[in-house]
């Protein structure tokens, strides 16, 4: 009974999360038809599919990794015939399905009793495009994340890193709106970060706002920004568990 | 008044304590201080990025909006300075711990509400009070009555705070449940972060009868700006003190259903 009052609580705390942004901005179109040229169906369709975005890329288990360090348990797994970022991968694919069950189906509770007008996307090849500006934001959220984790192996204060990281991610992740409405040179900032690839490129993308060049473009910085983190998170592994010590167990 | 005396002592020490344990790890606290600051200055880039674009939201100027911000991050920010002991109190609960609390001679809810203090949010609240000062000043000077108004409802938003801090903490004792509740609060408390007149019905409404964010981070810069009513400052004060005597019964009736989880 605990845990399932967590967990009714977890969901009503995202939804809570979803609605105090979707409502900021329904207050502050109702004065206005277009804004950053943006109509309102697709800030609110922005806003509404952020909530099933931001589960899909950025739904992890891989903070685990950093307490495990800290705490020794990270030997249990070393000693076992088990590759942890394969392990991590199935555990964010599980985790991933249940939020994504979960939010999918408090996004259509949420259009019922709201009756927002909402884009619905027909176009193949947008839709194609933004399942792999998707893939690509899964992949890069999960070296970042693990990027993270694996500060673990040089100091305890793994929280502190994560907690910034968090701050970042919401603002140049576009989590509260879509980059594109900052002031031009804070807008080139967040185009030279990864973050921009967890939620607001695949929703600029499937909004359908950006053309083909720019769509293969932005999808070709992405993979870069994740092979990047790949090389950079298994350099970190490797000599992180050179200094390793096994530290409370 | 002895008893008085005894709960500033005590308050004196844990916050003490509290402060040296945070601080022992100045590589996290300067972290989470920049974390906190980025956070600020982030949603304060949104409302001047909102505002390039429209002059006026619900008849505010970009000047009595950012007041309001700074109004929220004030009572915010005090909030969380005196009960961050809140976050931590599920630790106690699920460990038994918590019996230690309740065989002492000191009252549970004092120890478990203001027992932990947080120094960054005692550094956090510099630039606000100072920002805060800077934009009164520009706004057409600061009087007498206007600023005992804002301070009064201020210290009324922090009684209404209290209030569901007190909520949090007894719905942690029957269900050991606290890190989702304490979020859900912050989350609807940030919808105070603009003036919730923006805010459109029954929404408003809402905000400011059923769950009093309005009346927590909203009044204050009104009456400050000479925005409020005598009828809704009455309204504030009556809502803030039947809210708070509601949340301590409630905590009282939660004491008698702790099962002692692990001891």
């Amino acid at each position: 009974m605990v845990y399932r009052l967590s967990f009714v609580l977890w969901r009503v705390r995202i939804v809570m999360q979803l609605l105090v942004t979707y409502f900021l901005w329904w207050a502050i179109f109702s004065q206005h038809e277009t804004l950053f040229g943006y109509t309102q169906s697709m800030m609110l369709t922005y806003i509404l599919l952020s909530a099933v975005v931001r589960p899909f890329v950025m739904g992890t288990r891989t903070q685990e990794v950093g307490m495990m360090i800290n705490d020794g348990s990270l030997s249990n797994y070393l000693t076992r015939p088990i590759n942890l970022f394969r392990l991590f991968w199935s555990r964010d694919i599980a985790d991933k399905s249940l939020n994504i069950i979960f939010a999918i189906g408090e996004i259509a509770i949420l259009i019922l009793l709201l009756k927002p007008s909402i884009i619905l996307q027909a176009n193949i090849t947008v839709l194609l495009f933004t399942f792999l500006a998707l893939v690509i934001g899964v992949v890069l959220f999960f070296y970042f994340s693990m990027l993270l984790s694996l500060l673990g192996f040089w100091t305890s204060e793994i929280w502190g890193p994560r907690f910034l990281s968090f701050i970042l991610v919401e603002f140049f992740g576009g989590m509260l709106f879509p980059l594109d409405i900052l002031p031009e040179s804070l807008f080139r900032v967040s185009t030279l970060l990864p973050f921009s690839y967890f939620i607001y490129f695949p929703l600029k993308v499937y909004l359908g706002q950006l053309s083909v060049i720019s769509m293969i473009s932005g999808l070709g910085v992405g993979l870069v920004w994740a092979l990047g983190l790949k090389l950079l998170t298994e350099l970190l592994w490797r000599r992180g568990l050179m200094v390793y010590s096994s530290e409370g167990k | 008044m002895k008893t008085v005396r005894k709960y500033f002592i005590l308050w004196g020490k844990l916050t003490a304590n509290s402060f040296l344990s945070i601080l022992a790890s100045r590589f996290g606290a300067s972290i989470f201080l920049l974390g906190k600051t980025l956070r600020f200055l982030f949603f304060f880039v949104f409302l001047l990025t909102i505002f390039t674009k429209i002059s006026f939201i619900a008849t505010y100027s970009v000047a009595q909006a950012v007041f309001f911000f700074l109004t929220f991050n004030l009572i915010d920010t005090t909030t969380q300075l005196f009960f961050r002991e809140v976050y931590r109190f599920r630790q106690l609960v699920v460990t038994g711990d918590f019996d230690l609390v309740l065989t002492k001679p000191m009252n549970p809810l004092f120890r478990a509400l203001v027992g932990g203090a947080d120094p960054l949010d005692l550094l956090m609240l510099i630039p606000y009070i100072g920002l805060l000062i800077y934009l009164s000043l520009q706004l057409g000077g600061i009087q007498f009555w206007s600023v005992t108004l804002y301070l009064i409802l201020i210290l009324n938003g922090f009684l209404i705070a209290a209030g569901f801090h007190i909520l949090v903490l007894a719905l942690a004792v029957v269900t050991t449940e606290i890190d989702h509740t304490i979020m859900i609060y912050r989350d609807l408390t940030s919808m105070g972060r603009v003036p919730i007149d923006i805010y459109r019905e029954p929404l408003r409404g809402i905000l400011t009868f059923i769950i009093p964010i309005g009346i927590m981070m909203t009044f204050p810069a009104k009456a400050f700006l000479g925005l409020l009513s005598p009828t809704s400052m009455l309204l504030a004060f009556i809502v803030g003190l039947v809210f708070f005597i509601l949340s301590v019964r409630i905590w009282r009736f939660a004491l008698t259903q702790y099962s002692s989880a692990s001891s």
